[in-house]
């Protein structure tokens, strides 16, 4: 099957029902996606599908329709995304193994609600599992990336 | 190989030594040099290499040996070692380095000394000095206790300065000048009349020289990056970007890839196994048996994992026993004077005081907790005939590389441990099954790296846990003021439990067991606590804050009993029974931070207080929450810290924040229960631990007025449960006594 | 969803020819119309049995009210609480404010395997509208509101039965709570045994336990 991710096609042999994390992670060595439990309890594995947040141990491959983005198309060390230079800004990663999936959702949802209610980002962040404790930055780092994004 | 000069004044030597096409400094030995890591594997023409810098053609590298499990390890060595130096720590390259005796961490011993922190009087620190010895001699290269800032605060600066020091007289002979008259700057010589010379140029010829060691440390004023709020960890953009390999994420071109099931009643064997569905499945290409368990290979992660669940076994059962329910049994029996371990702490006279009178009783119960690091457990191995290469996250790369020789036959030089930064840990990778598991697995294809990878729900099946406890509490008030405590704690030596896995349990009681509790700074007129040792149950381990991660919850919870039974105020009364400055001084600023006005501040509403020393660290938190009609919520957390002196601006808080969530998060709804010898838990969702919208804000100080520089990351956890305890009992009147705290009240 | 669709008439009345009712897809479920009028008595049976269903947890957890919380019930204690993750669906109900349900409920008509997985289904997750609201309510309410076409989506009789044989020509949400899966507790009865109730109470002229 034919998989689009950060804008580069690739043709992939593998079982339909093989979550897409795998496909990335194994298949295509796009490791910014990372396995934490498999059961989308912590989020670390999520990329966009068409822009928007999905968990992708959740997402057959056969069952993607759409354009994938990881963290590692989302933006680069040198052209890093609003809501990465924010993480930097606010030094949010304490271990970071969760980070590509925070962020991921963050671009997600504030591409959504470009001016969220702190009580929004509560209820658009809380998926995500951080067992390190980086949550109070995350939170910064989202109001942030908010405002830059607005203002650019 | 240069001469080794004597820093007097410290209890380490700095050394340098020639490498190919450059020059390595660190430190050398202690009373005699130890094995150098890199001796035996030298090329022709290569001299000694030692450890913290290195610099050759490539450029230059600094060897940051304790491990990065999140807590910023790796830049906070590479900032030490660039005061000094003077490079930029974002734009050199870092390397753990191999794992080696060299590397020994003293200070991870010193929690072992019988003396609580508080005590500074001669005995007591001769005492924790010679704490370092057996760390060197065992070799005890270990990441964890809080001690990466305090074992190399003075090492790594005093590495970057005789590398400077001899590079520039390397430049002062080349240009003819005298080195008093160079300076420094981004990993240069500058010459007075402005001309520069680089370090990488300047390698070769410092290799033949005499290190410099007349030179004394730089002052505090002249800092760049210690101390500095504008310090930033040196992997922050990489870790946000994607571009940060965790062990998870390395690959090679022949590498094979595989997960395992072993018997989840831990050190149960396998009875039976059925694989014949698993060998059918696409992608497989062998089975194979390890102890305790069985292994597929195939060539891609989730068709290993499909098909290692596809394989029908028949466990053995493990000889602990099987239920929770037994396990607490085994706790509260152990509370007698056959299993007395220590009783360190026996002040005035607690029979006396508690044998009449008004006098409180309690029962305090702490459960089995998981580390469930992010990343799940994994390692890549190859063995060939020769040569044992392994690739994987851990705390203790040195017993890795004993275990990987035994395992393989090898000799212990034939084995290579390549430590690879982790996604938590929390104590997780003290030890190293996963890698045994995995060197099981490259044997059975030799020639072909194996990346191993846990499923979440093997880890939790495996994780080692925190121990379980049970304690007896006994109290009494007089005349408004606590006067008698009596603690007796329950629970199994953790000390023994691990460090008999990965080495031999050490002989004597176990500090650890009574940790946070008998070592705290308070002047209880009749104050006891006695430790006692309870056989092992489930195997248990190291977690976050170790002993004092339960003990400084019933302590603490305790105390606050006392108090409120008393009439006094929470944090007054503390601040009353406190004996030690630095302590005082602790309780003092939280309170100020917090404008203290008592634990009532209006109806539902309610403040908690908790002390607890660890590590050395006086810690105190004030914790704010709200009952509202669908539970607790946690509103604010303020947090008074000493570690005598602040390094990483921006990181202490980082990690006071982390201990805080921890603490809090694993208070609230986390417990391991066991059912047939097997945690009910298997996954994140029956082990939640704190989320975004449950966070409080948390406000931090850290202070310096304690006489040795301390490491954060694990202090934060032990008062944060205790608080959290008091807190609801404040604005509920309910006092819980167990954790997690969700057994007895909702939390939103 | 390639399974074939049997509109069976049985002989014993006077029928017209049912058309196919629905063209995305197909299922295996029998639609057997009655023959002779279904007294109320039966018409109530029938209820009662809909009733469990759609009172069970698999079908009422996101048929919640304006807060827009789903809910999570423990099948071993029967004990509901709000949705871990402090998820809010919003009034899109379909998360599209904050979180969408669709980030970790895929859209996919594979079977769900995974303990512990979030469901899926063959459409988007999200809640039932606000109107449709069965977690907590009695029988006489979601009764009264089933049969109320304002505030049922505009159905009557037929229209509930082509409901239920339009979602599960999906692989909807009807269908999955017959067979949610590892780990999860069905709804009582089957697929089969729902639609027939629905067309026995439905030509029983929806009869309620407050009539």
């Amino acid at each position: 099957m034919k998989l689009n991710v950060n804008g580069n096609e690739h043709e992939v042999d593998v079982e339909p029902d093989m979550p897409l994390l795998w496909v990335l992670r194994d298949e295509l060595n796009i490791t910014g996606p990372k396995y934490g439990c498999g059961v989308a309890q912590c989020g670390a594995c999520t990329v966009h599908i068409d822009g928007m947040a999905v968990r992708s141990c959740q997402m057959a491959a056969g069952d993607v329709d759409g354009d994938i983005t990881t963290i590692e198309g989302l933006g680069t060390p040198n052209a890093m995304h609003a809501v990465q230079a924010a993480w930097v800004e606010h030094q949010v990663a304490q271990c970071g193994y969760c980070q590509s999936g925070q962020i991921m959702a963050a671009a997600s949802f504030l591409d959504v609600n470009p001016e969220p209610t702190d009580d929004q980002i509560d209820r658009a962040m809380s998926a995500n599992l951080c067992r390190c404790g980086t949550y109070p930055r995350i939170r910064a780092a989202i109001k942030t990336a908010a405002k830059n994004l607005s203002g650019a | 190989m240069g001469r080794i000069g004597n820093i007097a004044r410290r209890t380490f030597l700095i050394g340098s030594a020639a490498v190919a096409g450059g020059v390595a400094f660190g430190t050398y030995a202690y009373k005699k040099p130890t094995d150098n890591p890199l001796l035996d594997h030298l090329g022709d023409g290569e001299n000694a290499i030692t450890p913290y810098v290195r610099i050759d053609a490539e450029g230059i590298t600094l060897i940051t040996p304790r491990a990065d499990f999140g807590q910023g390890g790796y830049s906070t060595q590479a900032m030490l070692i660039a005061e000094e130096l003077d490079v930029d720590p974002n734009t050199v390259r870092l390397d753990p380095g191999p794992p080696s005796a060299a590397y020994y961490n003293g200070a991870v011993m010193e929690e072992a000394s019988p003396f609580p922190a508080y005590n500074t009087d001669p005995i007591a620190e001769r005492a924790r000095s010679f704490m370092h010895v057996p760390a060197k001699l065992l070799g005890l290269q270990i990441t964890g206790g809080s001690s990466t800032v305090p074992d190399t605060f003075v090492k790594l600066r005093s590495a970057g300065c005789v590398a400077r020091e001899t590079l520039k007289q390397a430049a002062a002979q080349m240009a003819g000048v005298e080195r008093s008259a160079l300076k420094t700057q981004n990993g240069q010589v500058i010459l007075p009349d402005g001309k520069t010379l680089g370090y990488v140029e300047l390698a070769p010829l410092a290799a033949t020289l005499d290190p410099v060691m007349d030179v004394p440390l730089r002052d505090e004023s002249t800092w760049k990056y210690i101390r500095k709020n504008t310090t930033k960890r040196v992997d922050m953009i990489a870790r946000c970007t994607g571009t940060f390999d965790y062990g998870i994420d390395l690959a090679f071109d022949d590498m094979v890839y595989a997960s395992v099931r072993a018997n989840p009643g831990i050190g149960g064997g396998v009875k039976s196994y059925d694989a014949n569905a698993a060998q059918s499945m696409r992608g497989v290409q062998k089975i194979v048996p390890i102890t305790s368990g069985v292994g597929v290979i195939a060539d891609n992660t989730w068709r290993a994992m499909q098909a290692v669940n596809a394989i029908d076994i028949t466990w053995d059962a493990p000889d602990y026993p099987a239920s929770s329910d037994e396990i607490w049994q085994v706790l509260e029996n152990a509370i007698s004077d056959e299993y007395q371990d220590t009783r360190n702490r026996d002040d005035g006279d607690v029979e006396t005081a508690l044998a009449d009178g008004d006098v409180l009783e309690a029962q305090y119960r702490i459960p089995f907790l998981a580390h469930a690091p992010l990343e799940p457990m994994n390692a890549i191995v190859k063995v060939s005939d020769d040569k044992c290469e392994i690739w994987t996250g851990t705390q203790i790369p040195g017993f890795v590389k004993d275990h990987a020789a035994k395992m393989t036959g090898l000799d212990a030089d034939q084995v290579f441990v390549y430590t690879q930064p982790m996604g938590g840990s929390f104590g997780r990778r003290l030890e190293d099954t996963y890698v045994l598991q995995t060197i099981e697995l490259a044997m059975a294809v030799k020639g072909t790296p194996v990346k191993m990878t846990w499923s979440r729900e093997e880890d939790f099946a495996h994780d080692y846990p925190r121990c379980a406890q049970v304690s007896r509490a006994r109290g009494k008030v007089a005349n408004g003021q606590v006067d008698s405590l009596d603690l007796s704690i329950a629970a199994p030596s953790t000390a023994a439990s691990w460090f008999g896995r990965i080495a031999m349990a050490p002989p004597g009681p176990d500090a650890s067991l009574v940790a946070g509790a008998w070592d705290q700074p308070f002047a209880i007129p009749n104050y006891r606590v006695t430790g006692y040792r309870a056989p092992e149950t489930v195997p248990v381990s190291s977690w976050r804050s170790v002993g004092a991660s339960g003990n400084g919850f019933l302590h603490d919870c305790f105390l606050d009993e006392l108090i409120h039974r008393a009439g006094a105020d929470p944090l007054m009364e503390r601040f009353r029974l406190c004996h030690h400055d630095v302590s005082r001084k602790v309780l003092e600023t939280v309170g100020e931070m917090c404008n203290w006005n008592g634990h009532a501040i209006g109806e539902n509403r309610g403040r908690g207080v908790a002390f607890t020393m660890a590590f050395s660290v006086p810690c105190a938190q004030v914790i704010e929450v709200t009952n509202t009609p669908d539970g607790i919520k946690i509103d604010n957390v303020w947090v008074a810290a000493d570690v005598g002196k602040v390094v990483e601006p921006i990181n202490l808080e980082a990690q006071i924040f982390g201990g805080v969530i921890f603490g809090l998060g694993h208070a609230m709804n986390c417990e391991l229960t066991y059912d047939n010898h097997v945690p009910d838990q298997t996954n994140y969702h029956n082990y939640e631990g704190m989320r975004l919208y449950q966070c409080p804000q948390i406000m931090v100080k850290a202070l310096e007025n304690g006489a040795k520089i301390r490491g954060i990351g694990e202090p934060g956890v032990p008062p944060a449960a205790p608080a959290l305890a008091n807190a609801i009992f404040a604005a509920t009147g309910q006092r819980i006594r167990e954790m997690p705290l969700n057994k007895h009240i909702n939390f939103v | 969803m390639n399974r074939i669709v049997k509109t069976v008439i049985f002989a014993l009345g006077v029928m017209s020819v049912t058309p196919p009712l629905f063209a995305e897809g197909e299922t295996d479920l029998v639609v057997t119309q009655p023959t002779t009028p279904i007294s109320t008595e039966r018409g109530m049976a029938a209820w009662d049995r809909i009733y469990a269903v759609a009172s069970h947890p698999r079908c009422a957890n996101c048929h919640v009210d304006a807060r827009n919380i789903p809910i999570w019930t423990d099948d071993a204690t029967g004990m509901d609480r709000v949705h871990g993750m402090h998820i809010n669906a919003g009034e899109s109900r379909l998360g599209a404010e904050g979180l969408m349900c669709a980030t970790c409920h895929m859209t996919s008509t594979r079977p769900n395997t995974i303990e512990h997985a979030p469901p899926h289904a063959g459409i988007p997750w999200q809640l039932a509208p606000v109107e449709f609201l069965w977690h907590g309510q009695s029988s006489v309410n979601i009764c009264e509101q089933m049969r109320n076409a304002d505030r049922n989506g505009g159905r009557d009789g037929a229209g509930l039965v082509e409901h239920i044989l339009h979602d599960v020509s999906l692989g909807g949400f009807i269908a999955w709570g017959f067979n949610p899966g590892a780990g999860r507790e069905p709804a009582p009865g089957t697929l089969q045994e729902h639609l027939d109730d629905m067309i026995t109470w439905t030509a029983a002229g929806m009869p309620c336990p407050n009539d």
